[in-house]
């Protein structure tokens, strides 16, 4: 029986296994991290250092995954942004009234029932999901102005949780909560009917319809899943923060560029392993580049995110490499 | 053979005030190989797609073994056995092969919430083994794979649901000679099993061959049904478009006939794991035929010549410029056209209009002083190339994906016959179109050879190379295996010879 071969079979066998490619990018980050450590002058291997960076990936970690099943189904959500900074603002206020259930219940309702919620407008009223995206977004950051001070204002305000409150956002327990979300994540994407249909959606929606799938409850489904990942991002976030900035004007969009930065990464990657693995990698490699950059004193805001994007093309050009077609 | 499994009364569909299945009567019996064909646009498809409950019917009736049969969805044919390969369909390039054949109903391998994709994968396997498909590598993505590879995913699936009645829309054109051979032999093992199977194809003469008998459409209606052994390829020609059509569209000559200025000169064309030392030249007004296998390279050779893939070797030089062609857009610019055989995916702009398919190529002709565009030049270009080629439509600005296959291949081939040619290639160009549409294609190639046009045709139907090259040239294993003179011994059975 003669085989039929796929065009991937022009790839070299080495490259093909993701295991080998996996151990590859370990030892490259590996080599980067006693790259930047000799730059610093042995600041960047430093303890406290490593605890900051490890800490500092966990939100945006569980952000990405939540956007890594968004993308999946072809859908954008620009009003991510918002939804964590409400989610942050009810963890600190239903923190600080009832303590720690207060804490995880208040983030992860909020996050849970907003995204479920904007997946319901994007199912049942057709609109693009990345204008739908934008109005909701407008709507959020007013509605936690409002809560905050009972007002609408454009100015900063700030909410912060009690210390005590704090536990997620410092070590071991955020890394076990990372370690959890990994294996709920990558078994949702990989290992479930669900999270099969949600890719099949994205793949091919005409495929996915003639098949059977339902597309308005697994849309939905998508909403309940991200919607739980973001809630959870928005816990940790408060956890490290410490503190929510609330504000009008569709500022809340920035709160999702390094998460976004970390998906686009992992998109590159996702050819040689999978997406779910890919984002804690990518964002490990993220975090150490703004770290180093903050050590060597580059202003953020500027002059940081400059070098993301540099970083972001120069990865996807070597993540490209022996691979036919672009990354969309 | 006597006792029906499907009936079908009076059945009428409307997509607006397009009436594409008009009062449909229509039966297949059990173990039966019953044959559907009819132009594009005739409602085979629609017809099939009742069926296998992807539309819903706006009235008669349907009876599956002598019950009322009303499908809300097509796991509810699955459900009643009746499963579909459909032509433009496709699998889901972000899901593994193994997904793809049970997709839809990964619920039977979930225990506790989680797929076992192990199990998934053995019985994908067990499937393919079962009905002795092609081995497919089931762990990858779909992404890529060759729409050969795509297609027989598609007919797994279909025969995963172990289908009573098993609907095929136009498949044998995606497969090469060896495959198709295979399918041959499932749709005889599913005949002795006592199952039956509708076939859409537009080879006429394939029809005749696998079927027991043929009903034919025309304009959404039933026009006749003949029995398979007593028809003849005319007799269903005729009926397809209500009149007289010659039996002879290809070349009647057998010399070949071309000039001896050199157009393009290939040499030692390597891309690696996919051809090997590929070398030849094509004159003005030759038709190079291109055959082999389905691991043969052959439709590689197109995307390489014309710069689409990567070459690993070798060199692709136009003589009449004197220049190498490196990639697709030096090719453009140099009087060059590839028309791919994945016309959905990589040659058609399928969301937008047929205007802006058929200028797209055209542009820098059109553009005027500071590259501006007048939209009258674009719309006449489209307008004259619509006329010209008989696209059926409602205007220029429909969209491609609403346009039945043939049409669509009819814009596909359009757009580059605007343009002042030097070199066409053509990658199945008559792959899912119906006679009528087949035999003005082939009349364009010879007019297009006429005129000194070169032509690499690269084909999985070896009685179309045959009928339309001057010179073919067989490959094998990504390499060329021999090259044959329309003058020497030019018949399918040497082809093979040098094939396998």
């Amino acid at each position: 029986m003669q085989p039929l071969q796929s065009t991937q079979d022009s790839i070299k066998k080495i490259n093909q296994n993701p295991l080998i490619f996996f151990l590859m990018l370990i030892a490259i980050i590996a080599a980067f991290a006693v790259f930047f450590n000799f730059v610093t002058g042995g600041d960047f291997l430093e303890r406290t250092n490593v605890t900051v960076i490890i800490s500092h990936i966990v939100w945006p970690t569980f952000v990405a995954w939540g956007i890594c099943f968004l993308f999946a189904c072809g859908y954008t959500d620009l009003s991510i942004g918002a939804i964590i900074v409400l989610g942050s603002f009810a963890t600190c206020i239903f923190g600080n009234w009832y303590g720690y259930p207060g804490v995880m219940l208040g983030g992860l309702i909020v996050g849970t029932l907003l995204t479920f919620l904007n997946f319901n407008v994007f199912a049942f009223t057709e609109i693009p999901s990345w204008i739908a995206g934008i109005s909701l977004a407008m709507i959020y950051e007013a509605v936690a102005v409002f809560l905050k001070v009972g007002k609408s204002t454009a100015d900063l305000i700030y909410a912060e949780i009690d210390k005590s409150l704090r536990i997620l956002g410092r070590l071991p327990w955020s890394i076990i909560l990372l370690a959890a979300g990994f294996v709920a994540a990558y078994i949702i994407y990989n290992r479930t009917t669900v999270g099969l249909n949600i890719r099949a959606i994205g793949g091919n929606k005409e495929v996915a319809k003639a098949l059977g799938i339902n597309i308005v409850k697994t849309l939905l489904w998508v909403g309940l899943i991200s919607g739980i990942f973001i809630g959870i991002a928005s816990i940790v976030q408060e956890s490290v923060a410490g503190r929510t900035t609330v504000r009008t004007g569709l500022t809340s969009i920035y709160v999702v560029f390094q998460p976004l930065a970390i998906v686009l990464l992992a998109q590159i990657l996702q050819k040689r392993i999978n997406i779910i693995i890919a984002v804690p990698i990518c964002a490990v490699l993220i975090y150490a580049v703004f770290n180093l950059l903050t050590i060597l004193g580059v202003p953020s805001g500027t002059l940081q995110e400059a070098f993301l994007g540099a970083f972001l093309i120069l990865f996807g050009i070597i993540g490209q490499r022996g691979y036919k077609g672009v990354v969309k | 053979m006597s006792e029906n499994i499907l009936e079908i009364k009076g059945l009428n569909k409307y997509f607006g005030t397009t009436h594409a299945n008009k009062n449909i009567d229509f039966s297949v019996k059990k173990g039966e190989i019953k044959g559907l064909i009819g132009e594009n646009g005739s409602g085979k498809s629609t017809l099939l797609s009742q069926i296998a409950g992807l539309y819903p019917r706006d009235s008669g009736r349907m009876l599956l073994n002598g019950r009322e049969y009303d499908p809300q969805s097509p796991i509810d044919a699955n459900n009643c056995g009746i499963s579909m390969v459909m032509q433009e369909l496709g699998v889901v390039g972000t899901l593994p092969a193994g997904v793809n054949v049970f997709l839809g109903r990964t619920s039977q391998f979930t225990r506790n919430g989680i797929v076992n994709l192990k199990a998934l994968n053995k019985a994908a396997a067990e499937q393919f083994a079962k009905w002795d498909l092609p081995k497919v590598p089931l762990n990858e993505l779909t992404d890529g794979m060759m729409i050969e590879t795509r297609k027989i995913i598609e007919l797994a699936r279909a025969l995963s649901v172990d289908p009573q009645l098993l609907l095929l829309d136009e498949i044998t054109q995606s497969l090469s000679m060896n495959n198709r051979n295979r399918l041959y032999d499932l749709l005889k093992r599913l005949k002795a099993m006592g199952r039956s199977v509708i076939v859409i194809t537009h080879d006429v003469e394939e029809l005749i061959q696998i079927t027991d008998s043929i009903t034919v459409l025309r304009d959404g209606a039933v026009v006749g049904e003949v029995l398979s052994a007593k028809t003849s390829p005319d007799e269903i020609k005729r009926m397809m478009v209500g009149r007289e059509i010659s039996g002879e569209y290809y070349r009647a000559d057998m010399k070949p006939d071309y000039r001896n200025k050199v157009v393009l000169s290939v040499k030692n064309l390597l891309v690696e794991n996919e051809i090997e030392d590929v070398s030849f030249d094509v004159h003005e007004g030759e038709i190079l035929g291109l055959c082999g296998l389905s691991d043969s390279g052959i439709h590689a050779v197109g995307k390489a010549i014309y710069g689409l893939t990567r070459r690993s070797g070798g060199t692709v030089h136009l003589v009449a410029k004197g220049l190498d062609i490196k990639n697709s857009t030096m090719a453009l610019k140099n009087n060059m056209a590839y028309v791919p055989k994945d016309r959905d995916n990589e040659a058609l702009m399928i969301n937008a209009s047929i205007l802006d398919n058929l200028s797209m190529p055209s542009l820098s002709e059109l553009q005027g002083k500071f590259g501006y565009i007048a939209p009258r030049k674009t719309k006449r270009l489209a307008s004259d190339m619509t006329k010209k080629l008989s696209i059926k439509c409602t205007d220029i600005n429909q969209t491609v994906n609403t346009l039945s296959g043939g049409n669509k291949q009819k814009v596909n081939l359009g757009r580059w016959l605007a343009k002042d040619l030097k070199l066409l290639i053509l990658d199945c160009p008559t792959r899912g179109v119906d006679v009528g549409v087949k035999a003005y294609i082939y009349s364009l190639m010879k007019e297009l050879k006429k005129e000194g046009i070169a032509i690499i045709l690269i084909s999985d139907e070896l009685p179309e190379v045959l009928g339309m090259a001057d010179r073919l040239i067989v490959m094998k294993g990504g390499r060329v295996a021999g090259i044959i003179r329309r003058d020497e011994d030019f018949t399918e059975h040497s082809v093979i010879g040098v094939m396998i």
